[in-house]
């Protein structure tokens, strides 16, 4: 294995169905239908993969959700609103865990 | 000895599905009358730029308003270039055009408002009923500088507003169209959606308004080749293009219903195969002094792989979208 994280690596994503391809039949029926547009445009839909994506920090997935993106009218200025949304309540989320420090402190000392 | 290129595989999917991509009726005439423009985009299939010389000379723009006279069929004079109004006889051939009753189309960058002498232009579209089709990449200014240099979306926004001021949109007869490119190596956006975030966003921040918004794919030739293949992205969209060929765009492809005059008098079925200097097929009228619109209707097409770029997803063509 040559590199960890290669991009050539996301054109072969499809090879893992070789392995449980029942699985990934249902995967990708899935996949396809929660991305239709609905209420939620596909370009809201997107922007949500996309924003996901950074705080899950998918490689695959930012390149792939950057250029899908682009095809959907949006530009690296949209992209970085959307990817400073995701990090500041990703930030806020490691804030709130410090209530259990507040909550533990509180508890145990006088 | 002479050698036969083999057919290209956009060629070879078209004999696949059973057919050659074949003309209608032409009815528009779209003449280049040079590829010198004020302005060197990015994208440009083109190459145009302030040091291109090819300029239309007299004779051909004369054969082309003797085509027009003689073919009613030709609805439409579709001016391009370069930046068309640069031409010395650009003002002649509109009000010529309009003069046979000629819908006149101009493709307009905007910016040629503002070099020297060029400030009337907005008036004299109006005066003559012109059809404006304005290049605007997209409704920021970071999007689209990084396509056509920077300072060119401010110059726009004041060209539009200068269109607007004439009466253009605000007339329906003024008709102001806008295409956007992808600015880099992607898709254009679904033509709706664009053209309703585009219009609420340059009325809202900008006064502007505007008839439809048309999005056009980038051509892999030319510049834009050329920085594909520099950015190391020219196998990866050519093979984007190939995997979203789109059949049902085939119908309303431009090749099939206008004809393409160069500035030299060469013609050609579309601005695309012009650049690359594909002409008609063998037989066909080669330049505009021998054409004939009999022999011109229900020809063969000339196709290469460029001709992804028309075919891929909701298609391209110098009307937008095509499904």
């Amino acid at each position: 294995m040559a590199a960890y994280f290669d991009d050539a690596d996301l054109a072969h994503f499809g090879d893992l169905k070789q392995h449980a391809p029942e699985l990934w039949n249902a995967f990708e029926r899935y996949y396809a239908a929660a991305f239709e547009p609905g209420l939620l445009s596909k370009r809201e839909k997107v922007l949500v993969g996309f924003a996901v994506a950074q705080v899950s920090q998918c490689p695959y997935c930012i390149d792939s959700y950057t250029q899908t993106a682009l095809e959907q009218g949006l530009t690296i200025k949209h992209l970085a609103e959307a990817m400073h949304a995701a990090a500041s309540l990703r930030a806020g989320i490691a804030l709130a865990h410090g209530l259990v420090a507040h909550n533990a402190d509180k508890k145990i000392s006088m | 000895m002479t050698t036969v290129a083999p057919p290209s595989r956009f060629a070879r999917l078209l004999e696949g599905r059973g057919g050659e991509l074949r003309a209608a009726v032409p009815t528009t005439l779209q003449v280049n009358v040079g590829k010198r423009c004020n302005q060197a985009c990015h994208h440009c299939h083109v190459d145009a730029s302030p040091a291109r010389t090819e300029v239309m000379p007299d004779d051909v723009v004369e054969a082309c308003l003797d085509v027009l006279a003689r073919a009613p069929e030709l609805g439409t004079l579709d001016i391009t270039g370069g930046a068309p109004e640069l031409h010395p006889r650009f003002r002649e051939l509109v009000v010529r055009g309009r003069a046979l009753g000629r819908k006149v189309m101009v493709r307009h960058n905007l910016t040629v408002q503002f070099e020297p002498g060029f400030a009337g232009l907005p008036r004299f579209f109006a005066d003559h009923g012109v059809e404006v089709v304005c290049s605007l990449p997209h409704y920021t200014e970071e999007a689209t500088d990084r396509q056509r240099g920077r300072g060119v979306f401010a110059r726009s926004v004041e060209g539009l507003q200068a269109l607007n001021a004439v009466g253009y949109s605000r007339e329906d007869a003024l008709v102001l169209n806008l295409v956007s490119n992808p600015v880099g190596a992607f898709l254009p956006p679904a033509q709706g959606d664009l053209e309703r975030d585009t219009r609420e966003w340059l009325l809202a921040h900008h006064g502007i308004v505007f008839h439809s918004l048309f999005t056009i794919t980038n051509m892999p030739i030319s510049r834009f080749a050329a920085w594909l293949r520099r950015a190391g992205n020219y196998e990866a969209y050519m093979a984007r293009l190939e995997a979203a060929f789109n059949p049902s765009t085939l119908p309303g492809l431009m090749c099939r219903s206008l004809v393409s005059v160069g500035y030299d008098g060469r013609l050609y079925d579309c601005d695309f195969n012009q650049m690359l200097e594909l002409g008609l097929e063998a037989g066909q009228p080669a330049t505009i002094f021998d054409f004939d619109l009999r022999r011109l209707s229900f020809r063969p097409v000339r196709t290469g792989e460029h001709c992804f770029g028309c075919t891929a997803g909701a298609g391209s063509s110098c009307g937008g979208a095509l499904a």
